[in-house]
């Protein structure tokens, strides 16, 4: 299977002490070492006010990752560990990479786009000088 | 060129009884009172986004109505290809409540 891209976000209870959250986040690093995968990066965010109220908190301490993994189980298990452990309040996980596929392919057909309008507003220098083993690109 | 400007002016008071929707038929409308309307732009076309955030709750905010629906499109003038990633943008952030889904008090 094809490497996947996923971003998990967990949520804690905002009176949490930091070493109890540094301690959930090297757990999860393990389950995620143990498949096989990495992570691209871990962002504490730190605590910040939620839109709306979650088990009658209105602040919870941010904690963004960011997973690359092949083993589709992954998720599972790190949603699972997530639910059960005590100070997460809220969590989620997102499949980026197809989106991320997409951001790609359109920000490479603008600058294919980008890099011909200026030629043909200055035709002269550029067809002039191709010579046998530069045709190739060109038709590309 | 004054042959020229007949025929045009012919077609033009006609859209105005042929139109049974009642929409202006661009931004500056001739009538009794003309009045030009602002051209909106999608936002995200004039930043050229190839990808919307779900994580940046400041850049959506402001297509959130205040009760925390969702602006539609002719209130903003988002194309059509960026409110669909935005609605799904939203959404997601909604999910981790960065957004509210319904600003209550």
């Amino acid at each position: 299977m094809e490497e996947r891209q996923y971003d998990l976000i967990f949520i804690c209870r905002p009176d949490t002490p930091e070493p109890d959250i540094d301690k959930l986040i090297s757990t999860l690093e393990h389950a995620v070492a143990e498949k096989g995968s990495k992570i691209e990066k871990t962002e504490k965010w730190g605590r910040k006010r939620m839109a709306y109220r979650v088990r009658k908190l209105q602040e919870g301490f941010y904690v963004y990752m960011v997973i690359r993994s092949s083993h589709g189980e992954l998720v599972k298990e790190l949603e699972r560990r997530l639910k059960v452990s005590d100070p997460v309040i809220k969590y989620l996980t997102v499949r980026l990479d197809e989106e991320l596929k997409r951001q790609d392919k359109l920000k490479r057909i603008r600058e294919r786009r980008a890099a011909r309008r200026p030629r043909k507003s200055a035709p002269a220098p550029t067809p002039a000088p191709p010579a046998a083993g530069e045709q190739n690109a060109a038709t590309l | 060129m004054a042959e020229e400007n007949v025929p045009q002016q012919q077609p033009a008071p006609a859209p105005a009884g042929a139109r049974p929707h009642g929409k202006p038929s661009g931004p500056v409308r001739r009538g009794k009172r003309s009045f030009v309307r602002k051209k909106k732009v999608c936002r995200f076309c004039v930043d050229k986004a190839d990808f919307i955030d779900y994580k940046k709750a400041e850049i959506l905010a402001p297509f959130l109505q205040e009760r925390g629906k969702i602006l539609p499109r002719r209130m903003t003038g988002t194309c059509a290809r960026h409110q669909r990633w935005l609605t799904v943008a939203i959404k997601r952030a909604q999910n981790i409540a960065l957004l509210p889904f319904a600003a209550g008090r």
